[in-house]
């Protein structure tokens, strides 16, 4: 196993605050009186991040190789494809 | 430990290119590609179904988002953890990472004690899985990422022990933290995007 580390400890921590921060900001966003569509972006657009911190900082994805993205990104293109072709079947036929 | 003593004790995945990667690892990520597609699958139906069936927000109105909002900041918490766990083991930091990977197994206990909190709550209020479709797909949905943190966790006590007695550092098992921990951030990352789902919008 490598001795060196990508990030010290204290970097670990800060992406740490960051990811409350943006729980804090995701719920007052909820809470908020502002339009549905608004939050809703707001929301998700923030969970975006949040999860991309993790995966790119926690998980090291940033630094893996290229077969790893592809790893990754294969069920997520097929995830997405299953909820496309669902549409007709589930949000237009009643 | 050195790149020669890791070749020595890990099989590696022979990309074809100059740099391989550890067959382990590459494990790891085709296991979670696995999960990404069952969690997809569920996350993109939600999505579909609840676009097409109005009426969800009443439903979705008796979850405590506080309880979610909490349990999304001890798996938060746990994710941190993890990775401390992780990095003092690079570093030859043995006992301290062992604290930290106790730290995440009580982490994810407390995060299934909320959840136990939050079912019990809402099964006397009388939501049950019948109840409707948003709480088909929430039972689904938090019950099949409670089993996958329940798995984690006994996979990450086995190695806080491991780490108590020793044997988690010979033998070149010291990876076993690092594919731990891709797990664990995995099921942090589902659950980043289901509190929004479940207990936001």
């Amino acid at each position: 196993m490598s001795s060196t580390t990508e990030h010290s400890d204290f970097d670990y921590v800060l992406i740490w605050v960051w990811l409350v921060a943006l729980l804090g900001a995701g719920t007052l966003a909820f809470l908020l009186p502002i339009g549905k569509g608004a939050a809703l972006a707001v929301i998700f657009g923030i969970a975006m991040v949040k999860a991309s911190l993790v995966v790119r900082d926690y998980m090291h994805l940033k630094s893996e190789r290229l077969l790893i993205y592809v790893i990754a990104a294969l069920p997520l293109i097929l995830a997405l494809g299953l909820a496309l072709v669902l549409i007709p079947d589930i949000v237009y036929h009643r | 430990m050195s790149n020669s003593t890791l070749a020595a004790h890990t099989a590696t995945f022979d990309t074809g290119s100059a740099a391989s990667l550890p067959s382990g690892k590459a494990g790891v990520w085709w296991f979670l590609a696995s999960e990404i597609m069952v969690f997809g699958g569920l996350i993109g139906t939600y999505i579909l179904f609840r676009v097409a069936h109005g009426g969800w927000a009443e439903q979705a109105s008796h979850v405590s988002w506080r309880l979610g909002a909490t349990n999304t900041l001890v798996l938060v918490t746990s994710s941190l953890t993890m990775i401390l766990a992780l990095n003092a083991s690079r570093t030859g930091r043995h006992q301290r990472a062992a604290h930290f990977l106790l730290l995440t197994v009580l982490l994810g206990l407390t995060f299934l004690g909320i959840k136990s909190i939050e079912y019990t709550r809402e099964i006397r209020e009388g939501f049950v899985p019948s109840s409707g479709m948003f709480w088909s797909f929430y039972y689904i949905m938090t019950g099949l990422h409670g089993l996958h943190i329940t798995g984690g966790i006994i996979f990450n006590a086995i190695l806080y022990f491991g780490a108590t007695r020793g044997t988690l550092w010979s033998g070149g098992h010291g990876n076993r933290i690092e594919f731990a921990g891709l797990y664990w951030h995995f099921v942090d990352v589902v659950w980043i995007f289901l509190f929004p789902l479940l207990y936001l919008s």
